[in-house]
């Protein structure tokens, strides 16, 4: 959640939150978050993943698997 | 607007907010009226050798139409190309190395004819890292980012220190504690030739270390020491000792007695006339280091290594994080010595009782130029730097001072010499029109009433050219308060005072008295 406030610059941040309705997650914030998704969790996401993550809530399935 | 950068891949990530980027390896749009530009393109990236040599032509071929179509005030800030992966099937196929070398070449060549051109290294920046971690190859997949992104916040940090380094900000003077940190052992006990310099390890480390710090002296840092020692002492060892390279004759200053290191910083700081926050000090003390931070945080206080053979890498460390400038001027390489000569000019001071046959006694030259190519880059190293003797602070770049001759304004600086040595150039003053846009001159001339004589000399100029009158202001900063009054003691009448205390003022020339005394022999050209 921190990530995604700080990274699009948002004001509040709640479960919504998707690529639709956050104004600066467009490709480059995308690649932001990857970086910092793949630092603070010590994962590595692949390309597939890139692509399939598009809001809040598929941000958390996918560390989810990768954390379990 | 703000920076337009020319770029080939994904580097937005590598720069602050605010920036705007070019389409990928798209030159057809050079906005006009960004601030300034920043040509960023990386070696692309494949295996076919002759194809890609014939990129990088194309790409030299794009950076000269560009810099052809950026006016020459504009600063155009153009990073080296670095080969980041490379397959050579042959072990002699060094084509497309070449090719790099021919356009890093270009662009070299490119900021020697341009005075707007600075070159930034960026192959300083990656061989910093291992080879295989420049490009991570998921994010060039998947993004176009010849970099890899996780080197992002390493760049920017980088990229601000080379912004500083072209705008001549830097630290100004290095204080060097003696024992363990210039020589090993402690000199009160291992005397004169028991210390460690020179010879064998680990005396060769510390003699490295010395050298190393003479030359950067020569680019202009001022070197200082301070030290829990007995002074005769080290006159001693710098007198006998064979194998030291820094003597007493390269320091402009020092403190070597048992009284605690932040006062002594400050008597430096007084003695040089050189603000706290331009000092950097290293001891290799960590409980000296954590005081000094404590009492005196504007001071710069790296961490020094704890074996000797580390020095060569703390050194290049410490030249990057706090001295690295990208030219230095004829005014930097004589700064020891000016400091030194001034401090001969105070002891001569006290052997005059009255203060105006001191001045004629000093036969103090001073010489108002007009700006041109030659002093250009001092002027605008002098506004960037002087902080004290400065009426309004405004910090500018060669490239705004020939904008500024451009629109007609009249930049006068001011080279001062006496008996004790040349001073060099040390102070400006920018006309815009009838205003008194920048007045400073640098603190180590200070004391002579040249402030007063240059400003009337250059006030008679501009009235020789029929000029009636002239406004000015003062503008405070934390650091200019002495100047404060500047104005009045000169005859100004003030017009108006803001409520941050800034003040404006007007002279009329015809009546005003620009008389200068005896004691200075000012000329013009």
């Amino acid at each position: 959640m921190e990530i995604l406030k700080d990274l699009f610059e948002l004001e509040t941040v709640d479960e919504n939150c998707s690529q639709e309705t956050c104004e600066k997650w467009d490709s480059l914030g995308q690649l932001n978050l990857v970086v910092e998704l793949e630092s603070e969790f010590g994962v590595s996401i692949e390309p597939e993943e890139i692509g399939e993550m598009r809001s809040f809530h598929d941000v958390i399935r996918i560390l989810k698997e990768k954390l379990s | 607007m703000s920076y337009f950068v020319f770029r080939n891949n994904t580097v937005e990530s590598f720069f602050p907010k605010g920036y705007v980027f070019s389409g990928y390896d798209d030159i057809s749009v050079i906005p006009e009226n960004a601030s300034a530009y920043v040509w960023f393109y990386q070696a692309t990236l494949g295996f076919d050798q002759s194809a890609l040599e014939n990129t990088l032509r194309g790409y030299r071929e794009k950076f000269s139409f560009v810099l052809g179509r950026i006016g020459p005030d504009k600063p155009f800030y153009v990073l080296t190309m670095e080969e980041l992966y490379a397959v050579p099937f042959t072990e002699d196929d060094k084509r497309v190395r070449r090719a790099i070398g021919e356009y890093n070449d270009c662009l070299w060549d490119a900021g020697r004819t341009h005075t707007n051109v600075k070159v930034l290294d960026f192959s300083a920046f990656i061989r910093r890292y291992p080879n295989d971690e420049a490009v991570d190859w998921k994010f060039y997949f998947v993004s176009q980012m010849g970099i890899n992104p996780r080197l992002a916040k390493d760049f920017r940090v980088w990229w601000d220190r080379k912004l500083e380094s072209v705008a001549l900000k830097r630290k100004k003077c290095l204080v060097l504690d003696l024992d363990n940190t210039l020589w090993g052992g402690v000199l009160g006990e291992d005397g004169v030739s028991g210390i460690r310099i020179g010879g064998d390890y680990p005396g060769k480390a510390f003699r490295f270390f010395q050298e190393a710090l003479l030359e950067l002296s020569r680019t202009g840092v001022i070197l200082a020491v301070c030290s829990k020692n007995n002074e005769a002492d080290v006159l001693e060892a710098w007198g006998k000792n064979p194998y030291l390279v820094l003597r007493k004759e390269h320091f402009s200053a020092y403190r070597i007695n048992w009284t605690d290191k932040a006062s002594n910083l400050r008597e430096l700081a007084e003695e040089l006339n050189i603000g706290l926050d331009s000092f950097v000090f290293v001891d290799d003390n960590p409980a000296e280091r954590e005081i000094v931070r404590q009492m005196l945080p504007m001071v710069s206080v790296p961490e020094f290594p704890r074996q000797p053979y580390e020095l060569p890498l703390f050194f290049k460390k410490m030249v990057e994080d706090y001295f690295t400038v990208y030219t230095v001027t004829e005014e930097d390489r004589k700064k020891t010595e000016q400091y030194k000569a001034n401090a001969a000019r105070v002891r001569a001071q006290q052997a005059f009782t009255d203060f105006g046959s001191y001045l004629e006694s000093l036969d103090i030259r001073m010489s108002l130029e007009e700006a041109d190519d030659f002093n250009i880059p001092r002027i605008a190293q002098m506004t960037q730097k002087t902080n004290q003797f400065n009426l309004t602070t405004r910090r500018y770049t060669d490239s705004d001072i020939r904008r500024f001759l451009s629109e007609g304004w009249k930049i006068w600086c001011l080279r001062v010499s006496d008996r004790f040595g040349d001073s060099g150039i040390t102070g400006c003053i920018f006309f815009d029109g009838t205003t008194i846009d920048t007045f400073l001159l640098s603190c180590r001339i200070l004391g002579k009433g040249i402030e007063t004589a240059f400003l009337k000399y250059a006030l008679a100029l501009l009235r020789e050219q029929g000029v009636v009158s002239v406004e000015a202001c003062y503008v405070p900063t934390a650091k200019n308060s002495q100047v404060s009054g500047f104005y009045e003691r000169c005859g100004f009448s003030l017009k108006a005072e803001e409520p941050g205390g800034a003040k404006r003022y007007s002279l009329a020339l015809q009546d005003a008295d620009l008389k200068t005394d005896k004691y200075y022999h000012i000329t013009s050209r």
